[in-house]
């Protein structure tokens, strides 16, 4: 570590010691070899299994678009849509039911209030996957607590569903956006509502003219970390529903464990490069909206 | 102006303390119900339960190696990023942002297709047994690793946070004109004051590690969240107990952090 | 940079402001105490006083911010108390940070008239006027994070008058500017108000600030008003002893009062101001004490400060008290730190109040 230290002509110490100055890449070295091995390698490879076919009799590999085209038709298609769909509704539900709760937080005076409501988010953001599952099955799956008390069955209720699933997800969901929106609220200086007031504005010529104005690159930086959050979600889904809604994460996963054809591996791969476009074009919205956003508030 | 606490905020909060809370309270009805009244055998049957031990000390050794390896690697180069080599920062901006572009279920299917290449192509070389070694079902290494391309982005994002509230250079030379050496100021001057920081980047790690099922699952290991899913099949009391328990300590932690660490950066790894 | 016929008009109509026995408690704190103050007609009144003695409450209850738990504002006559902000004809500047972030300068100083439903061309029109107005019509396009502080304390100066109100009230509009900035900012202020001849309030803590910009200064103190009165007669003939004290540097010399006049420095002064008879504190403006080289005159310098024109000297006096006073420099020249001195008054009445300390 000493490699990163400069040099200090100017030590006052008796023995100034000169060192050579070793420069700071080297501190950075282990990580960006760590990285080209553990991140590069299963990156290539999904580069490079999207793109080829074996053959089934001669074991030859060749390259070819198949697999893509093969992930962009039929059932894949329908996982594909499934869950940009899946994620696009509990994202914009999320937002929208997250803003009005970290409102009722950043705006109270109450520091207990906001630090219970906030770390709380912190653990439920975080509590997805299977547990997360578990308990909705046991609130309202078949045999769930509500679901047995309150005889929603014979009213149609069906936990294994699209939106059973939506309703699951925004419990991680929500959360995620009251941390993320949060400090985007508490950046709305109450000069500007009082500067707003002062100009003739009501409090709801406040909010449509300055307040969501200002927080649209957040809200709208939010709603991009959702969708990926939710997109990106397999855990959930495959202890809850297995199959019943088709998502692409668990189409994937099909593939992989050998559940269905033989030689699909490369479809998966290929339907893996999908979704790492989508992701990718989610950041590539995200990282802009959040620098304006920070110029902002933060200034 | 004066904000008081007004019937929209209390109805705001009320609904959303409804939604939040009564599945935690099923959840907990649901593991204690008994045809007999309330029983929590549910509950006493989870350490008798084979795999409990064993699965959650994996994960727990899986987090541990995660962490130290992560920090090991991260804490360097953030410290020479603020030191000797700004220029590198947007560099490994990028690299620490790429994992969030790539979803687990992709990166574990690109992580199977490596492991394939062992057999594959080089089972005559001496890099095959490293593909052996890293698949031990003992201790699998691949799962250090791929956790540690996950916790990336998290851990960056703590670190960086950490360091930006101090100046690292005026604090390292102020303790070299005090007669610190180099490993002496990083050690004594800079590392303490990251101390919030690191805890919280180590807690992001763990509450990653701990709930991490996708990777896991997929290669086949069975580390506590994947043993949850295991048993959820055929004794849903016990799976939702256990649930319940994994919320309450994940929830502890983070209070621990908060009050050793007063930790900012809440925003863990999403892992639904 | 001149004032349009349309800002003109305002002069005719300048309005009186009056507070009437405010008061305002923030649980325990009492942050206006009973506070009385009538602004008149086209003045700039300059509330000074430290922090949290209630200036800037008075401030934002004459904006619709605050609400009094008693007592009234009245503009002209009429009691605005009940008014909501939004419908009060007065514009504020405040601290910082106050322009909209999402919107250039033009459309924030245009901000008003928008929410009015004036046209866009019009406000657009009326915008680039006041921008021309403080100065900045080049400047309509930038966006708040492209300007510096004292270009956007401008602009915030322009949206506050974009409405034309009765009142123009400033919070301490430049505590966040560097100092160059603050003192033309500040000369700038006056000259359009006095151009204006908008009734304007001023709150700051900086007493050279208010002592050099306004018509008249009010000081207070845990949310009383002390005294309001022209600057001059603030400096030269304070009230009370806190005003003599925030008001430029005092000094206290120990003396004894008797029938109206006081024994101090070894020389009998008429007494001015409010304390019992027997000991007492005079005090002193560090101009008006006099230092003079004397091996024997029991007094010593312990310290000098060059202020460019003057020298400023602490003298400990034989009584172990530590004074101020201001020599010109080359009368200065021979009293370093520990020459001996003796220290003197002239001939006029002075302040005296009730000794403070022991």
């Amino acid at each position: 570590m000493t490699t990163a230290l400069p040099h200090t002509d100017v030590a006052p110490v008796a023995s100034a010691k000169r060192r050579r100055r070793a420069p700071g890449w080297l501190a950075v070295l282990p990580l960006l070899v760590f990285t080209a091995v553990a991140f590069g390698l299963p990156a290539i490879a999904i580069l490079d299994g999207a793109f080829t076919a074996k053959d089934a009799t001669t074991g030859a590999t060749s390259y070819t678009g198949a697999n893509l085209t093969a992930s962009l038709h039929g059932a894949y298609l329908t996982a594909l849509l499934g869950s940009v769909k899946l994620s696009a509704i509990s994202a914009v539900l999320g937002a929208l039911l997250g803003l009005p709760l970290a409102q009722a937080v950043a705006g109270s005076r109450s520091r207990a209030l906001r630090e219970a409501v906030l770390t709380a988010s912190g653990v439920l953001a975080n509590f997805g996957g299977v547990p997360l599952a578990f308990a909705f099955v046991a609130t309202l799956g078949n045999a769930g607590v509500l679901t047995m008390h309150l005889g929603l069955k014979d009213s149609g209720w069906n936990l294994y569903s699209f939106w059973g699933l939506v309703l699951v997800y925004l419990y991680f969901l929500i959360p995620l956006m009251v941390l993320t929106i949060t400090p985007a609220l508490d950046g709305l200086r109450a000069q500007w509502r009082e500067a707003a007031l002062n100009n003739g504005a009501t409090g709801a010529q406040y909010w449509r003219h300055v307040a969501l104005p200002v927080l649209a690159p957040s809200l709208l930086g939010g709603f991009v970390l959702l969708f990926g959050s939710a997109f990106a979600a397999y855990a959930t889904a495959a202890a809850m529903v297995g199959s019943a809604v088709p998502l692409v994460t668990l189409q994937i996963a099909d593939a992989l464990s050998g559940n269905v054809l033989v030689g699909q591996e490369n479809v998966a791969l290929a339907l893996s490069l999908d979704m790492v476009l989508v992701a990718g074009l989610v950041m590539a919205v995200y990282l802009p909206l959040q620098r304006r956003s920070a110029r902002w508030l933060d200034a | 102006m004066a904000r008081r606490l007004t019937p929209w905020r209390w109805a705001v909060l009320g609904l959303a303390a409804l939604y939040f809370l009564v599945p935690l309270a099923a959840s907990v009805v649901f593991t204690v119900d008994d045809p007999d009244g309330i029983s929590f055998d549910a509950y006493t049957r989870i350490l008798s339960t084979g795999g409990f031990v064993s699965s959650l000390v994996l994960s727990l050794e899986l987090a541990l190696a995660t962490i130290v390896v992560v920090l090991l690697l991260m804490v360097p180069a953030v410290v020479a990023l603020r030191l000797g080599a700004p220029r590198l920062r947007p560099v490994v901006e990028v690299v620490c942002s790429l994992p969030l572009v790539v979803p687990p279920i992709a990166f574990v299917a690109g992580i199977v297709t490596v492991l394939k290449w062992g057999p594959d192509h080089l089972s005559r070389t001496p890099l095959f047994q490293t593909f052996v070694a890293i698949q031990n079902p003992g201790f699998p290494v691949v799962l250090v690793l791929a956790y540690v391309v996950m916790a990336l982005p998290f851990v960056y994002r703590a670190l960086d946070a950490g360091l930006r509230a101090m100046d690292v250079r005026t604090l390292v030379e102020a303790a070299r004109s005090c007669g610190a050496n180099g490993p002496q100021a990083l050690v004594r001057a800079v590392l303490p004051n990251l101390r919030g920081a690191l805890l919280n980047a180590a807690f992001l790690t763990l509450a990653l590690v701990l709930g991490e099922f996708t990777v896991a699952q997929l290669l086949g290991y069975q580390p506590f969240a994947v043993w949850i899913y295991n048993v959820g099949g055929d004794q849903a009391q016990m799976s939702v107990a256990v649930s319940v328990l994994s919320l309450l300590v994940t929830w502890a932690l983070l209070l621990a952090l908060a009050g050793v660490g007063g930790g900012r950066n809440r925003t863990a790894p999403s892992r639904g | 940079m001149t004032a349009t016929t349309l800002e003109k008009a305002a002069t005719e109509q300048a309005a009186t402001v009056e507070f009437r026995g405010l008061r305002r408690e923030f649980g325990a704190t009492v942050a206006l105490d009973g506070l009385d103050l009538t602004v008149r007609p086209g003045e700039f009144l300059a509330l000074l006083g430290p922090s949290g003695c209630g200036k800037t409450t008075a401030l934002r209850m004459l904006a619709g911010f605050e609400h009094p738990d008693s007592g009234a504002v009245l503009v002209d006559g009429r009691d605005i108390t009940r008014v909501p902000a939004h419908r009060r004809d007065a514009g504020m500047v405040f601290q910082s940070y106050s322009l909209f972030p999402h919107l250039d300068a033009v459309d924030n100083v245009a901000f008003g008239l928008r929410m009015r439903g004036v046209r866009s061309a019009e406000r657009r029109g009326r915008a680039a006027e006041l921008l021309e107005l403080v100065g900045l019509g080049d400047k309509g396009k930038r966006f708040p994070h492209q300007l510096s502080g004292g270009q956007q304390q401008r602009i915030a100066l322009a949206r506050a008058l974009a409405l034309r109100p009765r009142v123009l009230l400033l919070d301490e509009p430049l505590s966040a500017l560097d100092a160059k900035v603050r003192l033309s900012l500040r000369e700038e202020i006056r000259r359009l108000q006095q151009e204006l001849g908008i009734t304007t309030l001023f709150v700051t803590h900086d007493q050279e600030e208010a002592l050099s910009i306004a018509d008249r200064v009010a000081v207070m103190r845990a949310g009383r008003l002390e005294q309001c009165a022209e600057p001059a007669e603030l400096y030269g003939r304070p009230a009370t002893a806190f005003v003599a004290e925030f008001v430029g540097t005092m000094s206290r010399i120990a003396g004894t009062l008797k029938d109206g006049t006081v024994e101090v420095l070894g020389q009998r002064l008429p007494a001015d101001g409010e304390a019992a008879d027997g000991e007492v504190d005079v005090l002193v403006r560090p101009e008006n004490l006099r230092v003079r080289a004397d091996a024997h005159g029991g007094a010593q310098v312990v310290a000098t400060a060059f202020l460019g024109a003057v020298v400023r000297l602490t003298v400990r006096l034989a009584d172990g008290t530590e004074a101020k006073a201001d020599l010109p420099a080359h009368e200065a020249a021979g009293l370093g730190a520990g020459a001996a001195v003796s220290v003197s008054l002239p001939e006029r009445p002075v302040l005296v109040a009730t000794r403070t300390r022991n």
